[in-house]
């Protein structure tokens, strides 16, 4: 099996959640030795989503997460 | 924690607000907030709408308790109603915006930063400044993606579960997270990737040059194949 760049592009996602067949998975490798510019992309984006998950972004603010309790404490001693 | 584990604590929870004790809701909230927040969030691009989001499904959580069929996780039910809150108000605030796919099927998305990033780029910058980054490549998305890409990468769920909170096919999340995965890596590439230098700059056009020496060339019309 041989994979043009635009079929590595199509299977970028698959590839780097590690589901996805064997076949293309060794096509895939097979073409990003050769080609730099998929190489590239390939690199980037799982460091991308290495860095996205390490960063743990969009955490609650205190001040948000204190009003949520207020409000739910309101709301439930209502009841 | 192993998600099975962490589904039945849920669930036990889920039991003992169900029998009275409403204490017991506060402990599954603070479980789950930060799951809703990033999800309300994601829907509706806006902090203010965000919270507001949170805070309703949370007691929409609570008075429908009941109704939460275990046929699912309850993350996944819980999740499907901060879409939904969500959605509300992004409709509310911008009439015109949707979750609906704003791409079409021929524009495929074309890498276009395709210069290394050097050995760790990373460390160039505090966490901070690079969790400033990643949250303003995100916040960037259209809607449509950004709901997919933030629990899909950010949340961790499994392509099912996306499917099973957003109600769409299994195709239409694997094509918006692609989509979502290539426009934040060209955000961040534009901070983390190296200089092109000469040397690469040289490598790219002899590469090009190689391409154009290889097409087959096209003899304009009358004109004669030149003899050998």
């Amino acid at each position: 099996m041989i994979l043009n760049c635009e079929e590595v592009l199509e299977n970028l996602s698959c590839y780097l959640d590690g589901d996805g067949s064997e076949e293309v998975r060794r096509a895939l490798e097979e073409h990003i030795a050769q080609c730099r510019r998929c190489h590239v992309v390939v690199d980037t984006t799982r460091r991308t989503l290495r860095i996205v998950t390490d960063v743990e972004p969009f955490g609650v603010p205190l001040a948000v997460s204190a009003r949520l309790y207020a409000r739910l404490q309101q709301a439930l001693a209502t009841r | 924690m192993p998600k099975l584990e962490s589904e039945d604590q849920d669930l036990q929870l889920v039991d003992r607000v169900l029998a009275g004790e409403s204490q017991a809701f506060e402990t599954l909230v603070r479980r789950q907030e930060r799951r809703v927040f990033r999800t309300t969030l994601a829907v509706t691009g806006n902090p203010e709408d965000a919270e507001e989001a949170m805070q309703d499904t949370f007691l929409k959580t609570y008075q429908h308790l009941a109704e939460f069929r275990r046929d699912s996780r309850f993350s996944t039910w819980l999740t499907r109603i901060a879409v939904n809150e969500g959605l509300q108000r992004l409709r509310r605030r911008k009439p015109t915006e949707s979750l609906d796919d704003p791409g079409t099927r021929d524009d495929q998305p074309q890498p276009r930063q395709l210069e290394d990033w050097g050995a760790d780029p990373e460390q160039r910058y505090a966490v901070q400044e690079l969790r400033e980054m990643v949250e303003a490549a995100i916040r960037a998305l259209p809607p449509a993606y950004r709901v997919v890409f933030v629990l899909r990468d950010v949340e961790g769920l499994t392509t099912d579960e996306a499917v099973a909170v957003l109600g769409l096919s299994i195709a239409a999340v694997k094509s918006r997270l692609l989509r979502a995965r290539l426009m934040v890596r060209e955000a961040l590439a534009g901070r983390l990737a190296k200089r092109p230098t000469l040397k690469s700059r040289l490598l790219d056009a002899r590469a090009l040059i190689g391409k154009i020496l290889a097409m087959p060339v096209r003899r304009a019309p009358g004109q004669k194949a030149e003899k050998r």
